[in-house]
């Protein structure tokens, strides 16, 4: 019995390896409707597609001088569940899409487009436009420079080790920046905590928003930035001396040094909390840890 | 992310942008394949509002997302069917309510609390607008932009996962429960400038979901 089940997996099961050369500046294009797709890079001029898949799935490659597009066909099935394992040029940018599919990167040194409705996206590496979207899954981005898009809706987004303009949003869940290199940096969530954990440089612009939740945002000693806060239902403090200025019921503003950044922290119903690089870090593994 | 051109293109959809702008815009379309897929969105939407009754969304299926989106009646539906809605018009929008008094606040609060949605007497057209029906217009464009994209949504509300249903009704919700405790919030202090603009922002974010999930439904449709 236990024989004749592994032979039928077996037969349902089949495996797809291909190796495609391609030249300088092509772009990869994956859609996979459910499973995974994972990619990771070598210093060859070759893209190697790797699939697990059913016998009734099909895997199409289709290369050219600008892209190698992967996709499948399902026949009168409809699409199935495919884990994609692939190899490509650490200077190839990616346009990786699905449905039901985690999708992960790592060593990408272009640009990263992922976008997926059910599923986790894990990038390491990118540089350009590194544009990362789930709605059910969380957003991890690490070791990024560029312009950063991170969009989730259902669950939280992690950055570390970025350099750049960061763009982060989500509704249900946390934003944690960590190790940033910006001068312009947006993120806010609807019900979760913000940490961010980086530079104010000199005429930067640093908005950070929350509705339900907390703030805990770093500001360097030799920072020169105009800081504006807002909480209607919470407590203001900081781990350094600061002189209010503006002051009315649920707002204030002080300024650090020339005061040439713009820093604004806003959260509707939660605390925000300004402290020295590293600090906010330690307080974001301290809390981990409870 | 958004770049410059992002929050015109409904202008230029409706032809509201000077030569020079439009131009400059067209320029930008050619080149940027995220704002092109914005207008090509916006303009399915324009066109599947445009071919849709004026019929109340089916109770229920989206009761949560119907509730708090204010009072529409059909002639502003039908003059108003079209995708005009920046945040800089909400931020407008949202200054106008600070000037108007606490008691229009509550009122708003009221209409708004009322699910699910109902049509409601409008002053007639050539009434003089009275500054709490001035503050509350562009609400009622609010709305009925809403009201189109769930319609969108609704149309291809069966080609989306249940999960997936799930979760865009549970953020729906939390955003509704953020719209509404910035609404009361707003009522005790109006002219709250961090208030008003954090309302914006919500309702902003809610337009932003709904747009994503109807995309997403039409994608799979």
């Amino acid at each position: 019995m236990l024989t004749t089940l592994t032979t039928l997996a077996a037969l349902a099961l089949q495996q797809t390896d291909t190796t495609v050369p391609v030249r300088s500046g092509a772009r990869l294009e994956v859609n996979n409707f459910g499973g995974e797709i994972a990619v990771k890079t070598w210093s060859r001029s070759a893209v190697r597609v790797e699939a697990n898949h059913s016998s009734r799935d099909r895997i199409q490659i289709v290369a050219s001088d600008q892209s190698v597009h992967v996709k499948s066909e399902g026949g009168r099935h409809g699409p199935g569940t495919i884990d994609y394992n692939i190899t490509v040029p650490t200077w190839m940018a990616l346009n990786l899409s699905g449905v039901y599919t985690d999708i992960k990167v790592a060593g990408a040194q272009n640009e990263v487009t992922a976008e997926t409705v059910q599923g986790e996206v894990t990038v390491l590496g990118g540089s350009g436009t590194v544009s990362l979207k789930s709605v059910q899954g969380s957003v991890t981005l690490e070791k990024a420079k560029g312009r950063i898009d991170l969009n989730s809706v259902n669950e939280e987004i992690k950055a570390t080790e970025i350099s750049g303009d960061i763009s982060a949003e989500t509704v249900n869940g946390g934003i944690t920046l960590l190790q940033i290199e910006s001068a312009n940096t947006e993120a806010n969530t609807v019900n979760g905590d913000i940490t961010y954990d980086g530079t104010i440089k000199d005429a930067g612009r640093y908005r950070f928003s929350t509705h339900d939740g907390d703030l805990r945002i770093s500001v360097p000693e030799k920072a020169n930035v105009s800081v504006s806060v807002s909480t209607f239902n919470g407590d203001f403090n900081a781990c350094f001396p600061v002189k209010l200025t503006g002051k009315t019921k649920h707002r204030f503003s002080f300024t650090i040094g020339s005061g040439s950044a713009r820093l604004e922290v806003e959260s509707f119903d939660g605390d925000i909390k300004l402290c020295r690089p590293g600090q906010v870090s330690k307080n974001e593994s301290d809390k981990e840890e409870e | 992310m958004k770049d410059q051109w992002t929050d015109r293109l409904s202008e230029y959809l409706d032809g509201e942008l000077g030569a020079a702008e439009r131009a400059a815009l067209e320029g930008h379309l050619a080149t940027c394949g995220e704002c092109g897929a914005t207008l090509a969105e916006l303009r399915r939407v324009v066109a599947r509002a445009g071919a849709l009754d004026d019929r109340p969304p089916t109770a229920d299926l989206w009761p949560a997302i119907a509730e708090h989106i204010g009072v529409v009646s059909l002639p502003a539906r039908r003059a108003r069917r079209r995708i005009v809605f920046t945040v800089p018009q909400l931020a407008a929008a949202s200054v106008a309510l600070a000037l108007v008094s606490s008691a229009t606040a509550w009122l708003l609060i009221r209409a708004g609390a009322r699910a699910p949605v109902a049509e409601a007497p409008t002053p007639a057209p050539s009434a003089p607008a009275t500054p709490a029906t001035a503050a509350m217009y562009p609400d009622k464009r609010y709305a009925a932009q809403v009201a189109d994209l769930e319609r969108a949504l609704e149309r291809g509300r069966g080609q989306l996962d249940t999960t997936t249903v799930r979760v865009i009704e549970k953020n729906l919700r939390i955003i509704n429960r953020a719209i509404r405790e910035a609404q009361s919030a707003l009522a005790a202090d109006p002219a709250n400038s961090y208030l008003n603009l954090h309302l914006a922002q919500e309702m902003r974010r809610k337009l932003e979901l709904l747009r994503q999930a109807a995309a997403l439904a039409g994608a799979r449709s």
